[in-house]
């Protein structure tokens, strides 16, 4: 099993001369394509951080039917296949799609544009990291954040400066594990953000492209792509264990909230 | 899960597939999937001991399965390009040109009305083409390409910036229109023929092209003589009857 999981990373490392990889960042469709990449994928993650951890916080602190049915609903995209996520979205921000003629009166046409590409890949990550920040929140235990209620903080105030640092190791694997998803995203785009270069047309949509005319360049962007993705997973292994309960750094931020 | 549980796995999977005989492997431009359904259904009926399987995708994407070992017997291109370039690297032989086509702007059947001519187009605020490498894509560039010198630089610049996507294939897309989601489209005049939901502009004649369509048969293959049926066929009377329906020109 383990063979069968490494060979073809394995093969795509082995099977490219140097001189095929810098030919395919030579190719005139990579630089755009990873420069839009990490806009969007970066704009994507902020989304997911920003509007994600505090749903992931109330998962983590309530109880009963109400939670485990949200839960549910935040993992769909996880069991959705991406091209019933592309479909999906265009029946909902598509011209003709549900919120088509909304969108049109306000003079927004999200279908086709680089923000279709953003929302898709909001979508499709997001359940990873309320996931992961939801389980890390979970492990944060109940009595340190009364402690620091009694010590004057608010109720807000004791989320942020104790809980959030003390979750941030669950935070940061679920970021990590969410940008991996979001950088990789394809299926969803390719039908409801198009294929633009400089516009929509994202790293993986390039190899896609790429492979229709040049294979050698698809196999370089493939392999930038993977090194970005190896890259991260390394960060998700590593950088629990800086910040993890070894590493000593979670106290400070919390010791910085006592008065 | 180790190697020893796999390998029977494989091998009911490898027997799925040679238990009858193997089918006819047809790589077909997506342009014509119409009319190569029919033909082939026809061609059942005349042969029913030459099984037919169709595989159908944008012709450069058949030529890069093609070239990377894919199991084709007949490959049909929508241009000469591809076609050569799978000759000159061994992999086809001779080819047969067994129909043309032509451009035209597709554009949702119940949107603006005053989108008639083909001068227009630029009023189309999102417009969909191939990819540079799908032929649908190649002949839309040199149809833009005349019109720049016709009607002006900037007709060319408008139609060009509002491009909104590059599709991989011609059905892709003309999908697009008929989702709403494009404005205009530039297709082969057969995809929009007898397509009710989209309306045609044509293109006119000084600015249009003529596609190529050639077959030719994989080499070495080892249903050369079913390939050899499959390309008369086509190209027989009845064949040829069944491309005209589909709005193809004939040679």
């Amino acid at each position: 099993m383990l063979a069968l999981l490494t060979l073809p990373v394995a093969a795509l490392v082995l099977g490219a001369s140097p001189a095929d990889i810098e030919a395919g960042l030579e190719h005139p469709l990579f630089f755009p394509a990873l420069w839009l990449t990490a806009q969007t994928s970066i704009i994507s993650l902020a989304l997911v951080v920003l509007f994600g951890t505090p749903l992931a916080w109330w998962l983590a602190v309530t109880d009963g039917r109400g939670r485990r049915f949200v839960e549910l609903l935040v993992d769909l995209p996880i069991v959705l296949p991406p091209a019933v996520v592309g479909i999906a979205l265009l029946q909902a921000f598509g011209r003709q799609g549900l919120l088509g003629s909304t969108l049109d009166a306000l003079g927004l046409q999200i279908s086709f544009s680089t923000a279709a590409v953003v929302l898709a890949q909001v979508l499709v990550s997001a359940p990873f990291y309320i996931q992961s920040a939801a389980s890390a929140f979970r492990r944060v235990e109940g009595d340190l954040l009364l402690v620091a209620r009694t010590l004057g903080q608010s109720r807000i105030g004791s989320i942020l400066r104790v809980g959030l640092p003390l979750a941030l190791p669950g935070l940061m694997a679920g970021a990590a594990l969410a940008w991996a998803r979001a950088l990789g995203e394809f299926g969803a785009t390719l039908l409801f953000a198009g294929n633009l270069p400089g516009t929509t047309q994202t790293l993986p949509l390039a190899i896609y492209t790429a492979l229709e005319s040049d294979v050698r360049a698809a196999l370089a962007i493939a392999l930038v792509l993977a090194g970005v993705s190896v890259c991260l997973l390394f960060g998700l292994r590593i950088l629990p264990q800086l910040w993890g309960p070894q590493g000593g750094r979670h106290n400070r931020p919390a010791d910085g909230g006592s008065p | 899960m180790g190697a020893h549980l796999l390998l029977p796995i494989f091998l009911l999977l490898a027997g799925c597939s040679s238990s009858t005989p193997a089918p006819l492997a047809i790589y077909a431009a997506t342009s014509l999937t119409d009319a190569f359904t029919e033909l082939a259904e026809l061609f059942q009926v005349q042969h029913p001991n030459r099984p037919v399987q169709l595989h159908w995708a944008g012709s450069q994407v058949l030529r890069l399965q093609i070239e990377q070992g894919a199991p084709a017997d007949v490959y049909a291109s929508a241009n000469v390009a591809h076609m050569r370039t799978l000759q000159a690297r061994g992999h086809v032989g001779p080819e047969s040109v067994f129909a043309h086509n032509t451009l035209v702007v597709i554009v949702p059947r119940d949107r603006d009305p005053s989108l008639t001519t083909f001068a227009d187009l630029p009023r189309a605020q999102r417009i969909v083409m191939g990819t540079e490498d799908a032929p649908v894509g190649r002949y839309a560039r040199q149809v833009i390409h005349k019109a720049e010198k016709r009607l002006g630089a900037d007709f060319a610049r408008r139609v060009r910036s509002q491009v909104v996507s590059h599709e991989s294939n011609t059905r892709q897309v003309r999908a697009k229109v008929a989702l709403g989601e494009a404005d205009a489209a530039l297709v082969y005049a057969s995809d929009a023929h007898g397509f009710a939901a989209v309306r045609t502009i044509a293109i006119p004649s000084p600015l249009n092209v003529s596609a190529t369509y050639q077959m030719g048969i994989i080499t070495g293959t080892e249903r050369a003589e079913s390939a050899r049926a499959w390309v008369d066929f086509v190209t027989s009377a009845p064949g040829r009857t069944v491309l005209s329906k589909h709005g193809f020109v004939l040679p």
